[in-house]
């Protein structure tokens, strides 16, 4: 049996296994896995140390922390354990805004951007395959902006806690979760986007394009078609799966009572979907992306 | 590592970008790859290792196909790409290690020592590539293309964009590892010069199209063709030597210099070379060179009058009409493929 790469070849040919070559086989099988593995961390290590030294890191993490704690002074002062929900929601709707922007301004330039600059020519030139670069990538990418989130909305929750005491943290805990979810929905995205765009400033305006799409259009338009036709419970539900902050709103209000949020939000809090299968839709729009991206990259030409 | 390339065919949409060439790059030599823009040389290079998908045809890297081992191929092959670069926020230390660990080797940091010192980079190690200048950087990625001892290494156009110190260590570099090393070096170039003072085999491009190839002695031997040039500032003793060198060759080329001196190039055959200076009066010359053929001259017949034959194109890929050429016979021009 002859496996081959149909893009760059880099399955190796397998010959036929018997038992006598079987446990040759498996550690190698083994190695390989293992070198995979340490190609990717490299990869991610190194993508994470550029984002340190180029202080996204930083930057990431002051807006969050900024934005949150702006908006947990204002939105908390003077409320009783109930306003930690309140607060919550008031995050999750400034977190549909600005997590999305934030996240694909993070992603857009990770493959075409170090294609500009002659680094995917290097890496490419490497025996490590393309999806793994992609992986990488991604991965470095999402830890930078993971930690970010974390600490940044962390800092308001840090706030709340001191506030609020542990009654109620665990929403905030959730929220916190499924912001870091959809941050890394949006890199996934992001990095897709930078695979398929041919220039830099193509990416910029695709991620733009994307960020309106998602957080503009999407919902209104849902919106529309709800209104004007009586469709089943089945369509609300593919609307909503459509668009990964819609799945996170529909996740953070269903913690939340369907608290504090008004027009498609309230639709979204109708469409019954268990907790377990938006998580799994927030997953998907994570895995997919970066799947497709690593497929995409095959085709790419340096 | 010998390297076997057979008819390789790529086109892209309507531009075909690479039309059959067929030769072999001999284990251990230094091996040039020379074309003008567009004919063909890093599509060529982005195929040997892989980067992309040839249409038609297959090159062979010490025995295995690149189209379906390009991943053990890159394990062999250092290559530096045309356009290659690295992150300017990581020092030039942290390239090599990020190179060396997805590559595995064992004995990092030595070897990484090792290729700084070869490359001339030992003292700027750590500092941030950003501030290393055009020369370094290529020394860099040359660098990384050494550190797995790769028994192919690849240099896609390695001295563009070089000043000229740059362009002599970086020759001085490739010249210690062709004559140190069994390593099989494959560059491209559009400067002939270089490529004459660096490879001793080389293939000529043009359009795609493999125009000549073979040891470059060989290459420049052919012919009996040598250049006489005569050079004088006296504007009366050039139309007087003009009219004396018309009567006596047919081909005169005439090449204005700076406008204050001019020279006067005649290109005849080598017998006749010597009857031709016998007879110039002394008073009218100051300066007279008779040249061998070199590279230029053997590019410029390849590429002006089409396809020459390949000593070492694969069996059963002869170029038309051709028969197995010697080291050092003549190549014969002959119609394009």
């Amino acid at each position: 049996m002859t496996l081959t790469n149909e893009y760059e070849g880099d399955l190796e040919s397998v010959e036929p296994i018997d038992a006598a070559h079987a446990d040759e086989t498996t550690a190698a099988s083994t190695a390989t896995s293992k070198t995979v593995g340490r190609q990717v961390l490299v990869l991610a290590e190194s993508e994470y140390r550029l984002a340190i030294r180029s202080r996204w890191a930083v930057a990431l993490t002051g807006i969050f922390a900024a934005f949150a704690l702006g908006l947990t002074t204002f939105s908390g002062a003077s409320v009783s354990p109930e306003g930690f929900d309140r607060t919550v929601a008031s995050l999750a709707v400034l977190a549909v805004y600005l997590v999305p922007l934030v996240a694909l301004a993070f992603s857009y330039d990770a493959i075409v951007g170090r294609e500009e600059s002659g680094w995917l020519q290097t890496l490419f030139s490497l025996p490590v395959s393309r999806a793994w670069i992609v992986l990488g990538t991604a991965l470095g990418r999402g830890a930078i902006l993971a930690s970010a989130t974390i600490i940044g909305f962390g800092v308001a929750g840090g706030f709340l806690l001191l506030e609020f005491g542990l009654a109620g943290f665990d929403t905030y805990v959730a929220f916190l979760l499924s912001t870091v979810a959809l941050g890394l929905a949006f890199l996934a995205f992001g990095v897709l986007l930078s695979t398929l765009a041919r220039e830099k400033t193509h990416a910029l305006g695709f991620a733009l394009l994307a960020w309106a799409w998602f957080v503009l259009v999407h919902d209104l338009l849902a919106l529309g078609i709800l209104s004007a036709f009586d469709l089943p419970g089945t369509a609300l539900s593919a609307l909503l799966l459509a668009n990964p902050t819609s799945v996170f709103r529909a996740l953070v209000l269903g913690s939340l009572g369907a608290a504090g949020d008004a027009g498609f939000a309230s639709v979204l809090a109708e469409a019954g979907l268990s907790p377990g299968v938006l998580l799994g839709a927030l997953l998907a729009w994570i895995v997919v992306p970066i799947a497709l991206a690593a497929v995409a990259i095959r085709r790419r030409r340096v | 590592m010998q390297i076997t390339i057979t008819d390789i065919y790529k086109r892209y949409g309507d531009v075909v970008a690479l039309d059959g060439p067929s030769f072999e790059i001999p284990s251990g030599s230094t091996f040039g790859v020379l074309g003008t823009n567009g004919a063909g040389k890093s599509t060529l290079f982005g195929l040997l290792v892989g980067h992309d998908r040839p249409d038609g045809g297959t090159i062979d890297v010490g025995g295995l196909d690149v189209e379906e081992a390009g991943h053990r191929v890159r394990e062999r092959v250092g290559f530096l790409p045309e356009h290659s670069g690295f992150p300017g926020s990581l020092t030039g230390r942290e390239v090599l290690s990020t190179h060396a660990r997805i590559r595995g080797l064992e004995n990092r940091d030595e070897r990484i020592e090792e290729v700084l010192e070869l490359v001339g980079l030992t003292d700027a190690a750590d500092r941030a590539v950003s501030g290393y200048s055009n020369g370094m950087g290529r020394r860099l990625g040359l660098a990384a293309a050494l550190l797995p001892e790769p028994p192919v290494l690849v240099l896609d156009e390695p001295t563009a964009g070089l000043d000229p110190r740059g362009v002599t260590a970086f020759h001085d570099i490739v010249t210690r590892i062709g004559n140190e090393t069994d390593t099989t070096v494959v560059l491209s170039s559009h400067v002939l010069s270089e490529v004459e003072s660096l490879c001793d085999h080389v293939a000529i491009l043009h359009d795609g199209r493999l125009h000549a190839s073979g040891s470059v002695e060989s290459l420049c031997a052919t012919g009996d063709t040598v250049t006489v040039s005569v050079a004088t500032t006296n504007p009366s003793a050039r139309a007087r030597l003009l009219e004396e060198l018309q009567l006596r060759v047919e081909e005169l080329e005439v090449v204005h210099r700076d406008g204050s001196s001019d020279r006067l190039e005649v290109r005849c055959d080598r017998s006749r070379a010597f009857d031709l200076v016998a007879h110039l009066e002394s008073d009218l010359v100051e300066h007279f060179e008779v040249r061998e053929p070199g590279l230029e001259a053997a590019f410029h017949r390849a590429v002006e009058g089409g396809s020459m034959a390949d000593e070492s194109a694969p069996d059963g890929h002869k170029l038309r009409g051709e028969t197995a050429h010697a080291e050092g016979d003549a190549i014969p021009a002959e119609v394009g493929r």
